[in-house]
């Protein structure tokens, strides 16, 4: 080892790397492994998509366990192809920041656009559902509570203000609070799997599983419907800066999120589709399947325990959901391409607080607005998780452009990650289209028309900014560095430049963070 | 190096895989920072996705860092724990350190550490046996929570400020009070006007520590003499910095 020997006991005097990251001001390399799986999990939320999805794809004709398992197959092609990023790139703008490195700055905008539309309707829908679920709770001990839609509405808000606390409070405190609501959850419907395939007894009609009905149009829908039920297992990749180790837990957390989240699906949907096959109905008969499956078998007792664990997935769903959001828009405030005081951060939580501030009662808001036009709680979450599905389905398939352009740029292309990128390409185009328009065929077609609505207006927005400010070209998509800290010998400089100005001497060697262009 | 981090996680085909690591690791070290992935598999003569791989999981473990334009690595300052963990403990202190060690010990009531300082790392080579140090990992993880991790940070800095004399970036570091802007510790520049570097909840809450530098005749910090105790008595340390700086200026001359 004489030349790793003569570095160590030597170190040659290494520049270009700066103090200070461009991202500084959070609590940097500060969670650990299973804080950033809560992450992931929780924007998941396992347990409220394990009970509603399969009801849902079933309603469109499609076979729930074929469809999940073959979600499931695209979102690990997706987590693959996005973990070449996180891999490489320690950032909080997730899929904002990946897309720029690869496609520029353009392409950036749209994917950032997407992302803060699927994160902003999935912690409305999130918000709305707790709500929804509580409200049921309530009206079981004050019957009174059940109709009107005040209830919902205090319900909603005071979550919210729970969830701002708990943002502001720091990140540990809570993805901590996050993994534990979750846990539990998860719990509770293994529990109610369990005791449903306890009670049906030992015969298995396998034949539920024949697809001998599907035909290619629904098998697709079914999977565009599944691909819904593991959106959010990305936002691990906000924690870029929090994490410890972040290029070794960050990719860990998004694949295990997706594995564990997807068998879960496949026993919760296997389950359901079996008791009810038992009881000689179809799934698309019931409105709340695991509910009237629970009452079926005589354990309807687990109803109740039911509704908590959905409420409680949707209220971690939020937190993780949000913490996400401010974590893309602290990114873009830095970048200066939304006003910067976005970017501040709290100077002994250090969380990103002025961006939980401010998006925090913008989403409280736009919920209770959406559900007063819609006229109902769960009509308004249909419009909203349609929104959230094609924001997110619409940022996976950038980054999965994106994802070989990247490697390429820096030298480490191969085959594999070539062709696992296409093919996640090809797929999540092909559900995005038929998603959007099988929808638009459904009485949710108000989503889709928002979604669209959404999306043009904040392109524009971010466009018209754009030309405005035309320096911002080369502040776009900054990421995690790592400081003189952390490497062998380094001679370090004040803060590593996020723009073309800061660039020194000292900078020249090693460059500047690769300009977005 | 385990992937999973699992301790038994070993199986028969990693010794081949270490060996493959600790090329690229050399390979880094003989190119100097900036080396790219594509170089590296070149001239080790590694299959591209063989070597992306290792790369990734050096990076991953952080025994490399990537460069700030992403395309090419540098040595991290983990290898030096590598190299500590291979070489062998440092020998105990001489007997006529040890003596005075004890005497403070007799006298001062809380921990006292005897920390040596070599190859851009630390080592505790003389830990206080009734109030053991808090764990090695821990410390040097978060360097800048413990006082004697920040006489470190303090001695790499000025380092990088004389190695970068002339040029106005390094002396701004120096001297750049945003440099410090964790408000939980102190200003490093406390040392330079003290004498001693300090911390309280850094590592433990409710206890603090003090740190008082050991210097040769150039100036190069070679050891530190630390001092944990709960917090009240680190607040109002005046006295006992009296003694601890006495005991610093005995070690000296056995130490530099």
């Amino acid at each position: 080892m004489t030349a790793l020997d003569r570095a160590i006991r030597h170190p040659e005097p290494v520049r270009g790397f700066a103090e200070r990251s461009p991202v500084d001001g959070l609590d940097r390399r500060s969670v650990g492994f299973l804080d950033v799986l809560a992450q992931s999990v929780s924007a998941v939320a396992p347990a409220a998509a394990a009970t509603t999805i399969p009801l849902l794809i079933a309603s469109a004709g499609g076979s729930p366990v074929w469809a999940l398992a073959s979600g499931m197959l695209i979102a690990l092609l997706v987590a693959s192809t996005v973990n070449q990023f996180t891999k490489r790139i320690a950032a909080t703008g997730s899929l904002y920041t990946f897309v720029s490195r690869g496609l520029g700055r353009t392409a950036s905008f749209v994917a950032g656009v997407a992302l803060l539309v699927g994160y902003g309707f999935i912690s409305m829908f999130a918000l709305a559902g707790a709500g929804y679920y509580l409200q049921i709770l309530l009206g079981d001990l004050w019957p009174a509570a059940a109709s009107s839609l005040l209830p919902v509405g205090v319900l909603i808000v005071s979550m919210a203000l729970l969830c701002a606390l708990v943002l502001a409070r720091g990140i540990r405190v809570s993805t901590r609070v996050t993994l534990l609501v979750e846990s539990v959850s998860v719990v509770i419907i293994l529990v109610l799997v369990g005791a449903l395939l306890y009670q049906n007894g030992p015969t298995v009609d396998w034949s539920v599983l024949s697809l001998a009905d599907a035909t290619p149009t629904t098998f697709v829908v079914g999977a565009a419907l599944a691909l819904t039920a593991f959106v959010g297992f990305e936002s691990a990749s906000t924690l870029g800066v929090e994490a410890r180790r972040p290029f070794a837990t960050i990719p860990r957390a998004i694949f295990r999120t997706v594995i564990v989240a997807g068998l879960l699906y496949l026993v919760a949907s296997f389950s359901q589709v079996v008791g009810f096959a038992a009881l000689g109905r179809g799934l698309s008969s019931s409105t709340s399947p695991v509910n009237d499956l629970a009452a079926a078998y005589g354990i309807g007792g687990l109803g109740l325990l039911l509704d908590v664990s959905i409420a409680a997935s949707f209220l971690a769903c939020a937190i993780a959901s949000i913490t996400a959001l401010v974590r893309v828009l602290f990114s873009m405030g830095r970048e200066g391409l939304l006003p910067s005081a976005l970017g501040r951060t709290h100077a002994r939580y250090r969380t990103p607080f002025v961006a939980v501030v401010v998006s925090v009662p913008v989403l409280t808001l736009a919920a209770i607005v959406t559900i007063a036009l819609a006229g109902g709680v769960w009509r308004a979450m249909e419009i909203l998780i349609v929104g959230a599905a094609g924001g997110y389905i619409t940022a996976y398939t950038l980054a999965c452009i994106a994802a070989p352009v990247f490697l390429h740029r820096i030298g480490e292309l191969t085959l594999w990650p070539a062709l696992r990128a296409v093919t996640a390409t090809i797929l999540l185009s092909v559900v995005l289209v038929v998603y959007l328009v099988s929808e638009s065929t459904t009485d949710r077609v108000p989503g889709v028309w928002v979604f669209l609505a959404v999306m043009t207006l904040g392109i524009v927005l971010y466009l018209v900014r754009h030309l405005r400010r035309p320096w911002l070209r080369h502040a776009v998509g900054i990421y995690d560095v790592p400081v003189g800290a952390d490497v062998l010998g380094a001679v370090t400089f004040g803060t590593a430049p996020v723009d073309g100005a800061g660039e020194t001497d000292a900078a020249g060697r090693l460059g500047k963070p690769a300009a977005g262009s | 190096m385990t992937g999973d981090g699992s301790p038994s996680g070993l199986h028969a085909r990693q010794p081949k895989a270490i060996h493959s690591a600790l090329t690229v690791l050399e390979e880094v070290a003989r190119c100097g920072a900036g080396v790219t992935a594509r170089q590296i598999s070149d001239n080790l003569a590694l299959p591209r996705a063989t070597a992306y791989r290792l790369l990734n999981v050096l990076v991953q473990d952080e025994y490399l860092v990537r460069t700030p334009d992403l395309r090419g690595f540098a040595l991290g300052r983990k290898v030096v724990e590598l190299a500590n963990l291979v070489t062998p403990a440092a020998a105990r202190p001489p007997e006529a350190v040890r003596a005075i060690l004890d005497r403070l010990r007799g006298g001062i009531r809380g921990g006292i550490h005897l920390v040596r300082y070599e190859h851009d790392g630390l080592r505790v080579i003389d830990p206080d046996p009734d109030f053991p140090p808090s764990d090695r990992s821990v410390i040097l993880s978060r360097l800048e929570s413990s006082a004697m991790g920040r006489l470190l940070v303090h001695e790499r800095r000025g380092r990088a400020a004389s190695a970068a004399l002339g040029s106005a970036a390094g002396l701004n570091a120096a001297a750049d009070p945003l440099a410090h802007a964790d408000p939980r510790s102190r200003p490093l520049s406390d040392i330079q006007d003290e004498g001693y570097a300090s911390q309280i909840d850094g590592v433990t809450v409710g206890y603090g520590c003090i740190a008082i530098p050991i210097r040769d005749r150039s100036g190069r910090l070679v050891a530190g003499l630390c001092l944990c105790a709960p917090r009240e008595r680190i607040e109002h340390a005046d006295g006992l910095l009296a003694v601890l700086r006495q005991g610093a200026a005995e070690l000296a001359p056995l130490l530099a």
